[in-house]
């Protein structure tokens, strides 16, 4: 029903008046404002509709547009013609040599990114040592020449060359005389190409000489035996090996050799307890040193008696003459004593070896290897290693240097790396032809009128004799990524060799025939071109080993001893080579600095090492800095290092330091004034220095500054006779009470089960000999950045492996003494061992640092990796916290791209040697060994590939491939066919902090060393 | 008005009225801006530019700017973070345990107290921010929010995570609790003011607050259910702190004893920032009516007993230490005595252990000069308490290898220095602009005026 009651606005709607009628006609009672709205001078509105669409539309474009400026231009430029071989992804390998080690190169879209060693190899077996890892990064630096260089002035080849020839005709018509000075040369076909070159210049002469001499070995057996060459030292043969100073282990010669077949007689095994004996008489702790068995300090002014005394103690036991010697001589306690007795059970069997540069030192040693009949079994003169070269001693060079027509220096710098540096300098300006074909504009070559500068070793066709008999091929791997030339060619060049057309030279074809010639015809190969390939591809080739001869000795001992310096003055000052740097050569290169020293863990300086007597005795002490004088020669500012096992009076600093030319920055300091000559030979010990303290302090860049193991049960050791007794002898089990029936240690949480693979890492630290290759095989691999000297002071290193290294020191009576406040009591720290210990992410089970990451960044896979998520990463740090092996590291600063770190990262040239499988980390996140993840997973995919399950050996992180010494082996612990799994059931095997129940992945095996238990307090580990 | 018995010290002295409580309280922000507080708010203002300036090295450039490494990842950030926390305790303790307790002589601390713990739980929450190394993504990859990645979700074992809940709950109910409780006297200062901005500013923070009785009556419920809420709050938070380390394997850290300890240490040292702030400002302020004597004396007693707790735990730490057995646990505990920062260990013993005792002395605990000097070094023991737990334990852990030495850098100090300056701007914001007193509480404590014909008014020293 309608509602009729009807209610009105107001008085108006009920009198109906007009004006309200008239409103109400309206749509709106009150009116719009359109007058306001339409007046423009009422606008107070800053834009209408119409302007808003305006400044939208223009604001959007104008976004739009400056956005797209700030894109940086990409260019991607694709194949036009695609490379036959070359898929991007998938990387392709070749067979190259580094210095005189088979390498085989990893390349990626073609450019060479890693090296390995060649494990067809039978002189190094598949082993790189650090040098040889890090020597890719040097193809990328950008402190290398790009073009060929006239007065300091950038020019052009056909410009040099013309001239170059030009000069030696004159040169050569006027009968001046000639030099080409190299190092050792072991390609022959570039001993070749040299003789070409004295062909066509006949008043040439080849100099040969090296910054680090070994002069010593080669007159010694030139004077005994007629065969100036240095043999092939077989340490697979010796049971006994005795050392005077030889770094046989880390810088000695050829390392990797010695290393992969000593390492052969260190680890005993259970059903074969035996090991070899090796004793160590040196000054300065070497990594051989730290390897020994028995360690004696001596003093190098010592040594000529310690080998008398040695001579006269293996004489007297196989009833020969004795020497009758100036003194009665006694150093190095009962050293001599004990090594005579050992090896006078191993005639045959043993090795006597010296660091000595001294031609009489060494030509003693021959004579006792001769007496304990160690030719032809553990010393091969007929398979030498190395034969001399040259025909002008250095020496004679540097006197007649200013009367000289022309030099060549090929690839070497004596400016820098000779004592005779200076001189020489000063010389060469009186010469008029000084050419040198240095890589990097270095001391030499910036005094040289012209530099040709050679390509790298990756970009270049070579031919090595790495051992006598056995080749190594060099290919490259990359187009010369400049305009460099191989001093091969351009020597060939310069002597107008026959094969050159438009004045380029193809040395290899040089190399192809010189092989037809020398190497095929003796292969017992038919078919050339198949022998080529195939030596090609496995990149080394073995010519039949000779029978090893006894030889016939020329030299009685009797006339060595006058010859032999026995006065022992003060202060011997050590010149040795770090296993990083060696001579120097590649001193640009930032890994062999930030590559701790096995021995102190100093990075990016050489130091002086003082013993502890010496130290307190002189008021220095570790930071503290000392000048060096003798005679002449005098450096200021060298800081000081206390180095335990350091012989007291003996004082020891590293060559190759201090480069001034070629390189971004100075670092360290240059003792290569000091090497004394004696007799025409090089000397690298030098007596009677004074070291003065000055006022200051320097902080050596250390990663580790702690050297005890406090007594903890993190390294543990038993002697060969309780091995022998007991193979777990060094694991009494601690923990026995809290293990369960199936030997796990007791715990709270769920196991997971691990179905497919489970991966882990073995170490043995009886192979591991401390060389430190790993640390830069893992950091090349992963993209690891270099930090800088800072950095390390700060204790931010970045490595994902490391080396621990621990000293025990030991009191008079043998007692290990193992707490801080207790050695460094101590007066002298002379009787020290050490162990090394190589420590990366143990992969826990129970990871104590997956549990504490807010954001999951750290998980645990399947196959029993300890993840880590970089992209997730937020950088509490606090996973770090957690770990108990403080293996984790943080990315403090951006490395890459930053002028504060202005490495190999912060330029697009060196960049090139990034892999390209491994993510490079932001600032912010934090990383660690991963295991080699992407090895792993393309070790899957290959087998996928190809249909099949993994074997053992398909895969294998950075780590375990490059060792030497086969310390590391890496593997799948649920296939109980795999070497791992044989390791594991080793009973040297164990966990390092077992009693955490972390249950790591990595396990380690105790080290035996083969001493004769002594009168010893219970020996804390 | 309120009873209280003869025999205890009365809480609001000076014989003052409703009427004097809101005089003077609101005096000094209705004032002109004093000449001291334009200089503590200018020094204050200093520090917080340092602090802007440092965290902006720290995020720009790297955590590299600061002195960690690889064996020591936290140090003077993460102590930073347990000090300013810990502070924060005390505030919330006064409020709602001593609300719960019915000790009225929390009403005239609580509110500068709470003001305290707030404004500390702000410069807290800097350090877990700014120590990250991701500091742009990381706050927002901390927080449980469901995704289109999986859901991909945060690690709830994490002593982390329980962190960023811990805090951003105290955080949130203490600033609630403050802000409500506030509300009455914002009122107050509300139909007081004289100025636009002002009558504008209370009006609209104080919503409508009419003083009616229904008002009141949901007030008192809402600030007894906050209580509640915060109640465990003064416990829990201080706990989950402590799980940072509790958790872990590190010798040094890995210790149950933490979570007590801890939440005794954080009352402690929050007690004595309250003691520290407040005898200053009833000074200025001229406010020593209200927080008389008697408060002071109180909150000695406090620091007495947490600070024996704290001697009580350190004490307990080492025996167990030494009774375990763990060779790894024994040399931790020598290295803190005897090792390179041994200083900072026996600077935390003299001033935690033995200052505390000092109060059994009723004389000293009622001298405001001998107590405000007390509790600066009550807060300077707490903080090396947590640098030697943090970098003593770290330093030197199980591998001897790993063994560093860790020193701040400019950056670092630049950045604590900064968070005094941070606080104490908010500090002296709130004392000008905000009642320091919960005048409404006090009201309602202040003693009767004797009746003529009733007992003595009792007298007892100022």
């Amino acid at each position: 029903m309608e509602n009729k009651t009807q209610y009105w606005k107001g008085t108006e709607e009920l009198n109906r008046e007009p004006e309200f009628v008239q409103l109400s006609k309206n749509e709106f009672a009150e009116g719009l404002p359109l007058e306001e709205v339409l007046s423009e001078s009422d606008l107070n509105l800053s834009s209408n509709r119409r302007d808003f669409l305006k400044y939208f539309g223009f604001s959007v474009s104008a976004v739009a547009l400056a956005a797209c400026n700030k894109a940086p231009v990409k260019n991607v430029i694709p194949y036009v013609v695609q490379p036959e071989e070359i898929t991007p992804g998938i990387p392709n390998y070749y067979a190259s040599t580094y210095k005189n080690t088979p390498v085989v190169v990893k390349t990626r879209e073609g450019r060479p990114i890693k090296l390995e060693g060649n494990t067809k190899s039978t002189v190094t077996h598949g082993g790189l040592d650090a040098a040889g890892q890090a020597s890719v990064v040097t193809l990328y630096d950008s402190k290398r020449l790009p073009l060929p260089m006239k007065n300091g002035e950038r020019s052009k080849w056909a410009v040099i060359d013309k001239e170059i020839k030009a000069k030696l005709a004159e040169v050569n018509a006027k009968g001046a005389a000639i030099r080409v000075v190299s190092g050792p040369v072991s390609g022959p076909a570039t001993q070749s190409i040299i003789n070409d070159f004295k062909a066509a210049y006949p008043t040439t002469k080849h100099v040969v000489y090296e910054g680090i001499s070994y002069d010593g070995i080669y007159s010694a057996n030139e004077m005994c035996f007629g065969k100036a060459v240095i043999p092939t030292y077989r340490f697979g043969n010796a049971d006994v090996v005795v050392s005077f100073g030889a770094d046989f282990l880390g810088t000695w010669l050829n390392t990797l050799q010695y290393t992969r077949e000593y390492t052969t007689k260190r680890v005993p095994t259970k059903e074969n307890p035996v090991m070899s004996r090796h004793i160590q008489f040196e000054g300065n702790m070497s990594l051989t040193g730290t390897n020994a068995d028995y360690r004696f300090p001596l003093r190098p002014s010592q040594e000529g008696q310690a080998l008398m005394s040695l001579y006269n103690a293996l004489a007297k036991g196989l009833g020969l003459t004795q020497l009758a010697t100036p003194t009665k001589l006694e150093v190095a306690g009962n050293g001599v004593e004990e090594s005579a007795k050992v090896l006078l059970n191993a005639k045959g069997k043993s090795l006597v070896i010296s660091g000595s540069n001294d031609p009489y030192i060494q030509s003693l040693v021959n004579q006792i290897n001769l007496m304990l009949g160690n030719y032809g079994q553990t010393i091969d003169l007929d398979n030498y290693y190395l034969q001399r070269g040259g025909e002008v001693s250095f020496p004679e060079f540097v006197k007649e240097a200013g009367s000289l027509g022309a030099v060549v220096f090929l690839n070497t710098n004596p400016v820098f790396d000779t004592a005779a540096g200076e001189q020489l300098k000063t010389a060469l300006a009186k010469i008029s032809l000084t050419v040198s074909t240095a890589y990097y504009a270095d001391e030499t070559a910036s005094v040289c009128q012209y530099v040709a500068p050679n390509s790298h070793f990756l970009e270049s066709w070579n031919l090595t004799e790495v051992s006598r008999g056995k080749y190594s091929f060099t290919q490259p791997t990359i187009s010369p990524v400049f305009e460099t030339r191989q001093a091969e060619e351009s020597l060939a060049i310069w002597s107008n060799n026959a094969a050159i057309t438009n004045n380029t030279f193809n040395y290899y074809d040089y190399i192809r025939s010189y092989a037809k010639a020398n190497i095929f015809n003796q292969s017992g190969a038919t078919n050339f071109d198949a022998w080529w390939n195939e030596s090609l591809h496995n990149g080394v080739f073995d010519l039949p080993v000779l029978t090893a001869q006894v030889p016939s000795n020329n030299v009685l001992a009797s006339d060595l001893v006058s010859k032999i310096n026995t006065k022992v003055g003060t202060n011997d000052l050590i010149l040795y080579t770090k296993v990083g740097m060696g001579d120097g050569s590649d001193g640009n290169n930032p890994w062999l600095h930030e590559v701790p020293d096995p021995v102190s863990k100093v990075t990016w300086d050489n130091y002086l090492a003082v013993s502890k007597y010496d130290a307190d005795a002189m008021g220095i002490e570790q930071g503290s800095i000392v000048s060096i004088t003798k005679g002449s020669a005098t450096v200021e500012n060298v800081p000081v290092l206390v180095q335990p096992g350091q012989a007291r009076g003996s004082f020891a600093i590293a060559l190759g330091y201090g480069r001034t030319h070629g390189v971004k920055e100075t670092i360290g300091i240059n003792m290569y004034p000091f090497v004394g000559m004696e007799n025409g030979t090089a000397t690298y010990t030098i007596a009677d220095v004074t070291i003065t303290k000055m006022d200051g302090e320097y902080e050596l860049a250390q990663t580790q500054t702690h050297h005890s193991i406090e007594g903890r049960d993190i390294v543990r050791e038993a002697s060969l006779a309780e091995f022998t007794h007991d193979a777990g002898a060094a694991n009494d089990d601690k923990l026995h009470n809290q293990r369960e029936e199936d030997g796990k240690l007791f715990n709270l949480w769920k196991e997971f089960d691990y179905k497919g693979h489970k991966w882990g890492l073995a170490i043995d630290m009886n192979a591991c000999t401390g060389c430190s290759a790993c640390v830069v095989a893992c950091s090349l691999e992963n993209n690891v950045p270099v930090v800088g000297r800072d950095e390390v002071r700060r204790r931010r290193e970045m490595h994902w492996i490391r080396i621990d290294r621990y000293y025990a020191f030991r009191t008079e009576n043998n007692a290990y003494v193992t707490k801080e406040d207790d050695y460094d009591e101590m007066a002298d720290h002379q009787n020290v061992k050490a162990v090394h210990q190589p420590m990366m992410c143990q992969h826990c089970e129970s990871a104590p640092c997956e549990t504490v990451c807010p954001v999951l960044a750290t998980t645990h896979s399947s196959d029993g990796l300890n993840q880590m998520t970089y992209n997730r990463c937020i950088g509490t740090k606090y996973c770090a916290n957690n770990c108990p092996y403080k293996v984790r590291r943080f990315n403090w600063f951006r490395y890459n791209d930053n002028d504060k770190f202005n490495y190999y990262m912060n330029n697009d040239l060196g960049k090139m040697v990034i892999n390209p499988d491994v993510t490079v980390r932001t600032r912010g996140v934090m990383e660690k060994c991963s295991m080699c993840v992407q090895r792993i997973q393309a070790g899957k995919l290959n087998a996928k590939l190809e249909g099949r399950k993994i074997k053992d050996g398909d895969i294998t992180p950075a780590c375990a491939q490059t060792c030497p010494a086969g310390a590391i082996v890496f593997g799948d612990m649920n296939d109980e066919t795999s070497r791992i799994s044989k390791e594991f059931a080793n009973e040297r095997a164990y966990q390092v902090l077992e009693e955490l129940n972390v249950k790591p992945s990595v396990r380690y095996m105790t080290k035996i060393r083969n001493v004769e238990v002594t009168k010893e307090t219970t020996a804390q580990h | 008005m309120s009873y209280e018995s003869p025999i205890r010290e009365p809480l609001v002295t000076g014989g003052k009225t409703a009427g004097d409580v809101t005089a003077d309280i609101c005096r000094p922000l209705e004032g002109k801006t004093t000449k001291l507080w334009w200089l503590g708010f200018g020094l204050a203002v200093i520090c917080l530019c340092i602090l802007v300036y440092t965290l902006a090295i720290s995020s720009f450039r790297g955590l590299g700017m600061w002195g960690i490494n690889k064996t020591v990842g936290w140090a003077w950030d993460i102590t930073n973070f347990v000090f300013w926390v810990g502070i924060g305790h005390a505030g919330t303790l006064i409020s709602a345990i001593l609300l719960l307790f019915r000790q009225k002589w929390r009403m005239s601390i609580n509110r500068s107290a709470e003001a305290m713990t707030i404004f500390a739980v702000m410069c807290a929450a800097i350090f877990p921010l700014f120590h990250m190394g991701r500091v742009w993504i990381g706050p927002i990859w901390a927080l449980p929010l469901p995704n289109a990645l999986g859901s991909l979700w945060v690690n709830f074992n994490s002593p982390l995570l329980w962190d960023v809940f811990a805090i951003s709950t105290y955080f949130s109910v203490s600033l609630l609790f403050w802000y409500l409780g506030m509300i009455p006297d914002l009122a107050t200062i509300r139909d007081r003011a004289t100025t636009p901005i002002r009558k504008f500013m209370y009006r609209f923070f104080s919503m409508g607050w009419n003083g009616s009785a229904r008002t009141w009556a949901r007030y008192e419920v809402v600030s007894l259910i906050l209580a509640g809420i915060s109640t465990p709050l003064v416990l829990s938070v201080h706990t989950i702190v402590s799980m940072d380390f509790a958790t872990s394997v590190i010798p040094g850290w890995h210790t149950t004893i933490f979570p007590p300890y801890f939440v005794a240490g954080a009352i402690f040292s929050g007690f004595g920032m309250v003691l520290t702030l407040l005898i200053i400002a009833r000074k200025v302020l001229k406010l020593e009516s209200y927080i008389t004597i008697g408060h002071l004396d109180a909150m000695c007693r406090v620091i007495l007993l947490t600070g024996s707790m704290v001697g009580l735990a350190y004490i307990t730490e080492f025996f167990i230490a030494w009774y375990s057995g763990v060779e790894y646990e024994r040399y931790a505990f020598l290295n803190r005595m005897a090792g390179p920062y041994w200083w900072a260990y026996w600077s935390m013993m003299t001033c935690n252990v033995i200052s505390p005792q000092l109060f059994w002395v009723k004389s000293w605990r009622r001298n405001p000069n001998f107590i405000f000097f007390m509790s600066i070094i009550v807060n300077i023991g707490m903080w090396f308490e947590r640098f030697v737990i943090i970098v003593t334990s770290l330093h030197r852990d199980y591998l001897p290898s790993s063994w560093v030495m860790y020193s701040p850098t400019p950056t670092e100090i630049g950045i604590f220095i900064g968070t005094f300056g941070l606080f104490f701007t908010f500090f002296f914001l709130f004392a000008r602009f905000l009642p320091v007193i919960n005048m409404a509480e006090v009201k309602s404590i202040l003693p009767h005026k004797p009746h003529a014909d009733s007992h003595e008014e009792v007298h007892t020293p100022q």
